[in-house]
Formats: structure tokens, sequence, C-alpha cells
């Protein structure tokens, strides 16, 4: 074996190692109010919940196997720091946008996430690893801050999101890549979209009803059914109208990393918490993936263009 | 500039004096332990220790005061909701007993409220908010008291490689730094005439307005970085095995806590498993109603 690929493998075993000491030991503790951080995790299901975490680590480690001789798999000092930042960011954004520290506009149900710009930019700036580590890392911490208490494979499922947006780097032909992407995606949302249309009147499970204080009791509403697909159609707009090739490839990518992040965590749930699969991908992924394509196509390009400008003015 | 947890050295302080590892591993303990009971007796030693370490810990009130009020408030707040409300307490309750009922003189849409209070929201109100207020104070102080020089020692001692506990030990530092960030950009956004609770607008609209908060802050964090790589490159980072600047070493005293951390967390869970430590009414009070 070389050294880059045990030094990947033993990185991808450090984080499962990490996420079973958070799941295992302080996931076992109850939610503790005023406490600054939540570990919490239903130790009910706490088994199948890290069965999922193994399950996405290895689809990231068999995309590095498939890819290993790729320059996007180097991890070094920059890489490092990167990494830290981008976790760091989306904890704490995560943390004030959630809803208890600014009131975040929300519209029909769905509760607008702005945070889920920063693992898509960071793995589309600076690489799948650092995508992967801002997305889960970041969520683990911002959820911790926040006091929801964890969801590891929904963690595991945003460092897919920050994955998938690096994985541009692998592809020579950046326009075909994203041809290739857009109808992958494309595809999914209208699959998608078609299973809310059969099930009307699935709950949403992510809609938090503030007047009897629980979580998914409101039959989901049309616009969060459909917001994959306005998602979509952003994301389409800006990739053939824009000139800029970097943006229409953070938001192609960005829209994958998203499709396949989300879906990944809330088919999770169908093992984990015995949901249908209307239940998972009606009452969860449409109501988390859609609102997230209209972040892809609004915030990301804003930081693409900054940072494009700032390498430029820095010379880096 | 990098902003820390509130954390200094404090004279006299009874955590300060033992390795972070031990105090770490002795609260973790004191943690589970205190999660494992509802029964106010046994929940009371837990908030001796707590206390004990509060008033030993060397920290300022003025220091703590903003947090800890914030916390007592939180706390209070929520066993007066569970004590009115009866919400919560019916997971470790079946049966209760009435002291008094008091019955509102108005009705709303047909529903009148009504206030019970039983012997068991009443003592549940009270374990609650021994149990919470023990373990949020042993909480509190962890940044205040925890040097974040040792973060990623911690997390190379859990056997994560060098890299990896690096970047653990970043992330931990660059939270507060960058909700220091984002408040300095908001304000300064605010001087401009921006007011992001105000966004107003169609969707894509209100989207695009977080830009100006955002962007900046991304940004920000990015360029600041280059001096941190820099920095870490200067010190040839990655090219062979790291070692760290402090090295820590557990002294007598060190491995007496942590002892006694593992006989309260034993005895706790040996107790538990007996059928000890769930939610408890003095029986006398409850003949009486």
């Amino acid at each position: 074996m070389d050294k880059k690929f045990t030094n990947v493998l033993i990185s991808l075993v450090a984080v499962l190692a990490l996420f079973a000491v958070v799941m295992f030991v302080l996931g076992a503790k109850e939610p503790t109010e005023g406490a600054l951080f939540n570990f919490s995790v239903d130790q009910a299901s706490v088994v199948s919940r890290f069965v999922f975490v193994v399950i996405g680590i290895a689809i990231a480690f068999g995309v590095y196997f498939a890819t290993q001789a790729n320059k996007a798999w180097e991890v070094g000092t920059r890489e490092v720091v990167w990494m830290a930042i981008g976790a760091a960011l989306y904890a704490v954004f995560s943390w004030l946008f959630n809803g208890t520290v600014f009131v975040v506009p929300s519209l029909s149900q769905v509760s607008l996430r702005p945070a889920i710009a920063i693992p898509m930019f960071f793995g589309f700036a600076f690489g799948p690893v650092v995508g992967f580590f801002t997305g889960a890392v970041g969520n683990m911490f911002g959820d911790a801050l926040t006091g929801f208490g964890l969801s590891p494979q929904w963690s595991i499922g945003n460092g897919l999101i920050g994955f998938v947006s690096g994985m541009w780097m692998l592809f020579s032909d950046k326009k075909k890549s994203m041809d290739m992407v857009l109808y992958v995606s494309g595809a999914l949302a209208v699959i998608t979209a078609l299973l809310f249309f059969m099930n009307r009147t699935q709950a949403n499970m992510l809609f938090f009803d503030v007047d009897n204080g629980i979580f998914g009791d409101a039959q989901i509403s049309l616009f969060a059914g459909i917001a994959i697909l306005i998602g979509f159609a952003l994301i389409f707009a800006v990739r053939y109208f824009f000139k800029n090739e970097d943006v229409a490839t953070a938001v192609t990518w960005g829209m994958l990393g998203n499709i396949v992040g989300l879906l990944f965590a809330s088919l999770s749930d169908m093992v984990i918490n015995g949901f249908s699969l209307p239940a998972a991908i009606v009452g969860e992924f449409l109501p988390a993936a859609g609102p997230n394509l209209i972040f892809a196509a609004i915030l990301v390009p804003m930081l693409v263009v900054a940072y494009a400008a700032t390498r430029k003015q820095s010379g880096r | 500039m990098l902003v820390a947890w509130r954390y200094r050295i404090r004279e006299n302080s009874f955590i300060q004096s033992f390795d972070p590892r031990a105090w770490v591993i002795f609260y973790v303990c004191c943690l589970v332990s205190t999660l494992s009971f509802w029964d106010v007796r046994f929940l009371l030693p837990f908030f001796v220790i707590a206390m004990f370490v509060l008033l030993t810990s060397g920290v300022k009130w003025h220091e703590i005061r903003r947090a800890f009020l914030f916390i007592v408030g939180f706390v209070f707040f929520f066993a007066i909701l569970t004590f009115l409300t009866g919400r919560g307490g019916t997971e470790v309750y079946k049966q209760e007993h009435l002291i008094r009922e008091f019955r509102a003189s108005f009705s709303l849409l047909g529903w009148t409220p009504v206030l019970k209070i039983t012997v068991e929201r009443a003592f549940f109100a009270i374990s609650q908010l021994v149990r919470v207020t023990s373990i949020a104070v042993m909480t509190i102080l962890i940044p205040y008291s925890l040097n974040p020089a040792y973060y990623g020692i911690t997390f190379k001692g859990l056997g994560l490689p060098d890299k990896f506990a690096y970047a653990m030990d970043l992330t931990m530092r660059f939270i507060p730094t960058f909700g220091r960030d984002f408040q300095l950009t908001m304000d300064a956004q605010r001087a401009r005439g921006y007011e992001l609770e105000k966004i107003s607008g169609g969707l894509i609209a209100q989207v695009r307005k977080l830009g100006p908060i955002f962007v900046p802050v991304t940004i920000h964090a990015i360029i600041g970085s280059e001096d941190i790589i820099d920095a870490m490159d200067l010190r040839a980072f990655g090219v062979g095995p790291r070692t760290w600047l402090d090295v820590l070493t557990y002294q007598r005293r060190d491995r007496i806590l942590i002892a006694v951390g593992v006989a309260i967390l034993s005895a706790s869970i040996v107790v538990g498993f007996m059928g000890y430590g769930k939610f408890w009414v003095p029986e006398a009070l409850m003949g009486m109603f």
C-alpha cells in the first residue's frame, strides 16, 4: 500500500472512530438543558445509525479507491486548515441560522438553511476530503451547539454533500461531467417530485408545529413538495445562462451532492426509524433538499465569485 | 485574531489543579451518574459536588454571571413549565395525588384552563431542577477552565491521526472566532443600514439578501487561513510525526480523581441495576392526599 492510500484509509477509520466515540459514549447521555454541547443520540437505534455511518464512509472510500491517483485526494497543511475553517463556519452558521438566534425567513413550511452553502462551496473549492470533513464534522458541532442532539447518519449525509461537490476534480472534461450530473440530478428530482404527487397526504416530518410543540404533524405543503423542481430549474438556469464555468460547476455538483447526501440520510431513516418510502422521501427528503437547491443556486455563486476575486488579488 | 473560549489560569482553582484528561474523565463519570437517577435523594450528592466545584473553580462571578443567569433562568423556566403542564413527568410516574386544583372562571372556545397541583408534579419539578442544575453547573465551567491548547492532545488521545487531531483542535478554536466575526460583520452591515431582521421580498430576494452577511464572513475566514497555513508550513507541519508543545503527565492526585470518578460511576450503575434511584415521592406525603 502506498503512503497516500494508507493516509486516506487511516483518516476514514479515524472519522469512523470519532463517530463511534461520539455515538456510543457521548451519545448515551440525555440532552442536557443549558449544556454547551448536546451530543445525545437515541440509543434504541444507535447500532443501525452507526451501520449507516459505516456505509456512508464506505461510499466515500469506494470513490477514493477507484480514483486514488488523482491529486484531489492530497491532504496537506492547507487542506487541514480549510477542513477546520469549513467545519467551524458550518457549525457557527448552522447555530446562528437555526431560528433560535436569528429568525430566518421561511415560506409555506419550508425553513431556509443558508448554512448548507458552506459544505457545497468548500467541497467545490478545496476538494472532496475538505468537503466531507466540513459537512460531517461541521454538522455534528452545529447540532451540538444548537442543542438538537446528534443524528450521525444526517451528519454523514451532510459530509456526502461536501464530498460530491468536490468530485468535479476527478473528471478531466468539466463540461461533459456537468451535463451528466445535470441529467442524473434532473431524473432524481422528477422521480421524487412524482412521489410527492402520489402521496399528497404525507406529513412533513421536518416541519415544527410551534402551536403544538411537535414535529411532523402537518401535511406537506405544495411548495415544500415541489421546491426541488424550483431549485433544479434555478440551477439549470445558472448552468446554461451564466458564462462563468466555475459557478456552473459549483452549483451543478453541489446539487448532486445535496440530492445524494440527503437521499442517503433520509433513506437510512427507513431502517433506523422504520419509515415508509413516502415518509422518507416526501416527508423528509423533499422539504430538506428542495430549499437547499435554492441556496445552491444563489449563495454558492456569490461565494465562488468572491473567492475567485480574492485569489486573483492575492495570487494564491 | 483567534478568539478563545473564556479560559485563563486561575489561582487556587480546584479544577485546574488536575490534569485536564483526569478532570474530563471525572466530569463524564459524574454526568452519566447524575443522568441515571431521578430520585432527589440520589441527586443531592451530585448537586453538592457541582456546587463544590463551582465555588472552588476560581471563576469570578462577573465572568460567569451572564451565562450562569441564562442557564439558571432556563432551568427554572422549564422546571416551572413542567410543573404547570405536567408534561415530561408522565414518562417517570403514572399516578398523581392531587393537592389542589385551580379552575379558571372563564372559558376560551369551550376550553377552561385548569391548574392541577399534585405531589408527583411538585417532586418531579424539584428533581428536574436539582438534576439539570448539577449538570449545567459542571458543564458551564469547562470553557472557563480547560486550556484550549489541550484540545488537540485530547483528540490525539482518542486515536485520531495528527492531521485530523489538529483539524479538530482548530475547528473547536475557530468556532468562537467566527462567532465573533459574524457579530462584527453584522454590526458593520447594520451601520450601513442593513437589517437582517427585516428581510423582505420574494423567496429569491430574501435568500440573496443573506449574501452581505454570509460572503464577508466566509471569505474573511479563508483569507485569514493563509497566515495559519504559512505558520504551520514554517514549522514543517505534516512532514513527520507531530510532537505537542505541552506534554500531559498524570500525577498521583489525577489518578485518585479518576478512581473516585470511576467508583462513583460504577456505584451508580450497580445501584441503578438494583432498581434504586428511580423517581421518588415520600410515601407519607402521598398518604396525605
